[in-house]
């Protein structure tokens, strides 16, 4: 018994090995824990989002009416502030930027962001937000530590001059719970039905329990 | 007439040209299973009761997926944000195919500790080592469609490893392939052989399975022969009818095992890696490969042991000792019943020898699945090797300590066990 509550507790349960590297590049990654019901944070992720990073960084597996109702911001708002093309609120999330002008510009594609922080993490877009370093080497003129010679210029170096150091931290807190929303889009209503199905199966497995302990009692 | 009169009349109709009644009560009802079960011998339930899941979650995932290279990524996408539940459809699915492996090795596993596979049931431990089979090719085949570069690159790794045979190797591979290296047309004949050819032979098999079994019966936790004691009808007195004592604590089960599984579904999809990859969450990309390429759990051990064997010998190189190694490591259970000399079942009355060997085993089992998840060195290596002999030697050593050890006596009746 003590074996089965073991084997299958092993085999189902998410202990990570760590490969004797760091997870977040040159350094280990900074402490995060990505809040995905704070729908303001959210909204002010999206924004910076689509303000700061979608010039370049598509979204192409979701699509804006669904993020738009995720994040509870009406239909038309969005609509006017958060869509700058002729796209139409249920299309996905495509960007205009040509790959061959990006390459020309950057020497590298921007990849899609949609699935970001499944792919690294979240402590792993936190951290790397946070880790652009001056290095006069680089094209841009910096480098960052958790990406190491990254194409990317730092897309954030006005804001993160304008604002405190925590004020700063939040803002890249709000971009990362979006980038970990927009990943897994279903996880809160997975966890509410989750709560649902399991109270359920308790009862159903506490009866059937009762039943079985029942006909044991025959066989006595 | 009444309804009861009405019913029997139907089913009489029916039994006079089919045979409902006797198959339900011989297969379900009236199928006698032995009083001392234990907790071990749930797992062929719950194994049928994912099968049917992975056969109905499968059947809905495939109304919404695309079997080419350029939309499969972006199909998986599709499913899990704009279908109706197909989140929760693709997770059951994935979390179902780790349920299906954890509880075939836990049935496998019983049927070596109680010597299930002894006579008269070599046939019915064929039909399982073939149903696994089946499954290591499902699993394999299933992994590869979400297009996702651990997908892409464990269909390049597994399928390169048939072109390491000899003369006709390279040639091999590309058959398998359809092409000089792994692209849509390997993704959709993979497809084509996970949603067809290898369910149908799957169900089949299970059939063949279950058919053999109920014609010997279970065996059970003290490997007495029940039918050696029957009553005045034929059926055995150490035995209880399936309906309703089978099926209760069988339900009771479902129930629990169905916890496990939907905690996981619901609150932990991706296992921590281990049930889908994150490397899995980029899409396949030809010119680059990932850091390490390491496949799913299930398959682990057998890989380490594939890199276990990093030595040339008698002209064969290493890549194809270690592939043969790996194959020898799963065909080796089909030998089992010829390997067994015990004249008993149960490890329960067998000899400290059978007992050290089977822990030898589950260790080297164990050890490997960690060996074949973690980077390769020196040590590790080295380990491999020794658990790899470690497993062999279960296998190969068996018709020596069977025969050798001193056994029990088995009683007569499950009373007096």
């Amino acid at each position: 018994m003590k074996l089965l509550v073991f084997l299958l507790f092993a085999f189902f349960s998410g202990v990570s090995f760590s490969a004797g590297e760091y997870k977040c590049g040159s350094i280990e990654c900074y402490e995060f824990s990505p809040d995905t019901k704070d729908k303001e944070s959210l909204q002010r992720g999206l924004s910076a989002y689509m303000n700061y990073c979608y010039g370049c960084h598509s979204l192409k597996y979701s699509r804006y009416k669904r993020v738009a109702e995720d994040l509870s911001i009406p239909i038309d708002i969005y609509e006017q502030n958060l869509i700058f093309d002729d796209s139409k609120i249920g299309d996905l999330m495509h960007i205009s930027l040509q790959e061959s002008k990006a390459i020309e510009l950057l020497g590298a594609k921007p990849p899609d962001l949609t699935l970001e922080a499944r792919l690294r993490s979240p402590e792993w877009v936190y951290t790397y937000l946070d880790t652009f370093y001056e290095d006069s080497s680089r094209p841009y003129g910096v480098n960052n530590k958790v990406y190491v010679n990254v194409s990317m210029p730092h897309v954030l170096e006005d804001i993160e001059s304008e604002l405190s150091e925590e004020e700063y931290d939040r803002y890249i807190a709000d971009i990362t719970n979006f980038l970990t929303y927009v990943s897994d889009p279903s996880a809160e209503t997975r966890k509410q039905l989750g709560i649902y199905v399991i109270l359920f199966l308790l009862i159903f497995t506490a009866f059937a329990y009762l039943v079985y302990r029942e006909f044991k009692k025959d066989l006595k | 007439m009444t309804t009861d009169t009405r019913t029997k009349r139907f089913l009489s109709w029916i039994d006079f040209r089919f045979p409902l009644t006797e198959v339900f009560e011989r297969h379900l009802s009236k199928y006698p299973a032995p009083t001392n079960l234990n907790i071990w011998y749930l797992f062929g339930f719950l194994l049928i009761v994912v099968l049917a899941m992975q056969i109905v979650t499968g059947l809905w995932l495939m109304m919404n997926y695309t079997n080419s290279a350029e939309e499969a990524f972006s199909s998986v996408e599709y499913i899990m944000r704009d279908v109706e539940y197909g989140w929760l459809i693709r997770y059951m699915h994935a979390a179902g195919a780790s349920a299906f492996f954890a509880l075939i090795y836990l049935h496998m596993f019983r049927g070596m500790m109680y010597g299930s596979y002894q006579k008269p049931r070599e046939l019915i431990w064929l039909g399982g080592w073939f149903t696994y089979l089946i499954l290591m090719a499902e699993g394999f085949t299933g992994y590869v469609l979400p297009w996702g570069q651990m997908s892409f690159w464990a269909a390049q790794v597994i399928i390169s490893l048939f072109s390491s045979i000899p003369v006709v190797g390279e040639d091999l591979a590309t058959w398998i392939r359809g092409d000089y290296l792994v692209s849509g047309i390997t993704l959709s004949r993979l497809f084509a052989f996970h949603v067809v050819l290898l369910p149908i032979l799957l169900i089949a098999i299970v059939f063949f399975h279950i058919l053999a079994l109920h014609e010997i019966g279970s065996n059970n936790p003290d490997g007495i022969d029940v039918k050696k004691h029957l009553d005045e009808d034929g059926v055995p007195l150490d035995t209880k009818p399936f309906f309703p004592y089978d099926i209760s604590h069988d339900i009771f089960a479902l129930g629990v095992f169905l916890i496990i599984f939907c905690s996981v579904v619901f609150f932990f999809p991706t296992g921590g890696g281990y049930i889908i990859e994150y490397v899995n969450y980029e899409p396949a990309n030809p010119l680059s490969t990932p850091a390490h390429i390491v496949p799913s759990w299930y398959y682990t051990p057998f890989y380490a042991m594939l890199r276990a064997v990093d030595f040339p010998l008698f002209g064969l190189t290493a890549k194809f000792l270690g592939f043969a190694t790996m194959m020898a490591a799963v065909a080796i259970f089909a030998v089992l019943p010829w390997l067994d000399r015990s004249p008993v079942k149960s490890i329960k009355y067998k000899g400290i020898l059978s007992k050290t060997f089977l822990g030898i085993f589950v260790l080297s089992f164990f050890a490997l699945c960690y060996l074949g998840m973690v980077p390769p060195t020196e040590t590790k290596t080295l380990l491999s090797k020794i658990f790899t002999l470690g497993y062999f030697s279960y296998f190969l050593l068996m018709p020596i300590y069977t025969r050798i050890e001193k056994c029990k006596p088995v009683p007569e009746r499950v009373a007096e066990a």
